[in-house]
């Protein structure tokens, strides 16, 4: 067989093209979008930043086992959506830092920085559960206006979706990723005062709010002595 | 002419299905101008999962403002009450209701909602069994199937009628349905489907309608 000078010939093309179909069959791409609602209840009297950083923001979960076909999952744009909405809506103040620990403004009382610590699926076939499963683990971490680590917790969230008649596995995996993301959003918001370390500074905070409460009277009336 | 056709057409093409619906109350459902009901699906076990259709085939059935039942829709009630209504926090208990209405930004939402009842519905649609095969081939005189396959569902619910206002349990009911679907293929497979989930969505918003328009003939939406 000649091949010909310049270029792949005829049957390279068609055996090159239908690997590359049979490469893509294999492979999944799941694009995780979606809006968040704002959290209904009292607000923490703190002033706090956000750092949300470029791979937390961009954070793109990549599996390729053996026992399971090539998945990459984009979490990052719908996490970002939805850590803005929930952490703007706890405080009366938050602050959106493009960078962190440089240039953190003066009225900041407490920074807090998300990270992805693992991501886990699994699929009907596997589990032989009609459901899809999805468990997202997130390390948070609380930083003071000097640095200094104020509390460390880990959310962890768990999100499911049962199989639907004409409905893709991508679309079901990123619905059930959507349902995780609003379980840490619920976790993040209702567990936030349990974690020791900022129990401890929300006390503080309302202890002297309530102080200062209680002095403003008693100024107003020394001014009109 | 045409419909009557159609209509037996379905009937024979459709598989069986039986419900049966259970009922308990405890008080006849009162209400009033502006109330409305909430239809939530439970989402907490891990083995199974109420399915979105179902709660939204009821609340389509029960919906009918002009009799005064307004439906608020479970995708807009939940993101309006987030995050107190999600799998992990919704409340089990009216006791846990309670606790969550010492939330002043929760108890003036679901004020502004008017809502009257919320009614939780827990259970799902199995394939319990399936049998037969179908093998279909493709070749240069053309392609068909050959076989014959069927399989059965059950579906098993239970709705809880929750009194937002008075804090009590209003009722409960259940429905139950199981149903067998049947494809023979000769040449082209012919689905014989049973609706199961679907006739026990019908059961259960029926018996629903019943209990909050007491007296009130039962209207049945295709």
């Amino acid at each position: 067989m000649a091949f010909p000078k310049n270029g792949f010939s005829a049957v390279t093309k068609i055996i090159l093209i239908a690997a590359t179909l049979l490469a893509g069959a294999c492979s999944h791409t799941v694009q995780v979008g979606g809006e968040y609602p704002a959290p209904v209840g009292p607000q923490h009297p703190l002033t706090v930043g956000i750092y949300l950083s470029e791979g937390f923001s961009n954070f793109t979960y990549t599996e390729d086992a053996e026992d399971r076909d090539e998945w990459n999952i984009d979490t990052g744009r719908a996490q970002k959506a939805l850590f803005e909405t929930v952490l703007g809506s706890m405080f009366t103040e938050t602050v959106p830092l493009s960078q962190y620990p440089q240039n953190l403004p003066g009225d900041v009382e407490l920074v807090i920085v998300p990270e992805v610590r693992e991501l886990q699926f699994t699929m009907p076939r596997e589990t032989r559960v009609n459901i899809f499963e999805v468990w997202i683990k997130y390390d948070m971490h609380a930083y003071d206006q000097q640095g200094n680590s104020v509390a460390d917790w880990v959310i962890t969230a768990y999100g499911k979706t049962p199989t639907a008649f004409l409905k893709s596995r991508e679309d079901a995996l990123a619905q059930a990723i959507n349902v995780a993301l609003r379980d840490a959003g619920a976790t993040l918001y209702t567990g936030f005062a349990q974690v020791p370390g900022l129990r401890a500074i929300l006390a503080q905070k309302q202890r002297s709010l309530s102080m200062k409460e209680a002095d403003a009277p008693t100024e107003t009336a020394a001014g009109q002595d | 002419m045409f419909r009557i056709v159609f209509a037996f057409a379905l009937a024979v093409l459709s598989g069986c299905t039986t419900v049966v619906i259970d009922e308990y109350r405890r008080s006849d459902g009162e209400l009033a101008h502006g109330d409305s009901v909430v239809i939530l699906g439970r989402r907490h076990s891990s083995e199974y999962e109420t399915e979105p259709d179902l709660i939204d085939c009821v609340g389509n059935r029960l919906n009918d403002p002009e009799r005064g039942v307004k439906v608020i829709p479970e995708q807009q009630f939940v993101d309006a009450m987030y995050p107190w209504f999600e799998p992990r926090t919704a409340p089990m208990h009216l006791k846990s209701l309670d606790r969550l209405m010492e939330i002043p930004e929760v108890r003036d939402r679901l004020e502004a909602y008017g809502v009257k009842y919320i009614v939780w519905i827990d259970g799902s649609t199995e394939t319990t069994s399936s049998a037969g095969s179908i093998g279909c081939s493709i070749g240069t005189g053309g392609a068909g199937c050959f076989g014959f396959g069927t399989w059965d569902k059950e579906s098993d619910y239970e709705a809880s009628v929750w009194d937002f206002r008075d804090q009590e349990l209003s009722g409960k009911m259940s429905a139950d349905a199981k149903g067998t679907s049947y494809m023979p293929a000769i040449v082209v497979p012919i689905p014989l489907i049973a609706r199961v989930q679907n006739n026990a969505c019908k059961g259960m918003a029926a018996q629903l309608q019943q209990f909050l328009l007491p007296g009130q003939p039962v209207n049945s939406k295709s």
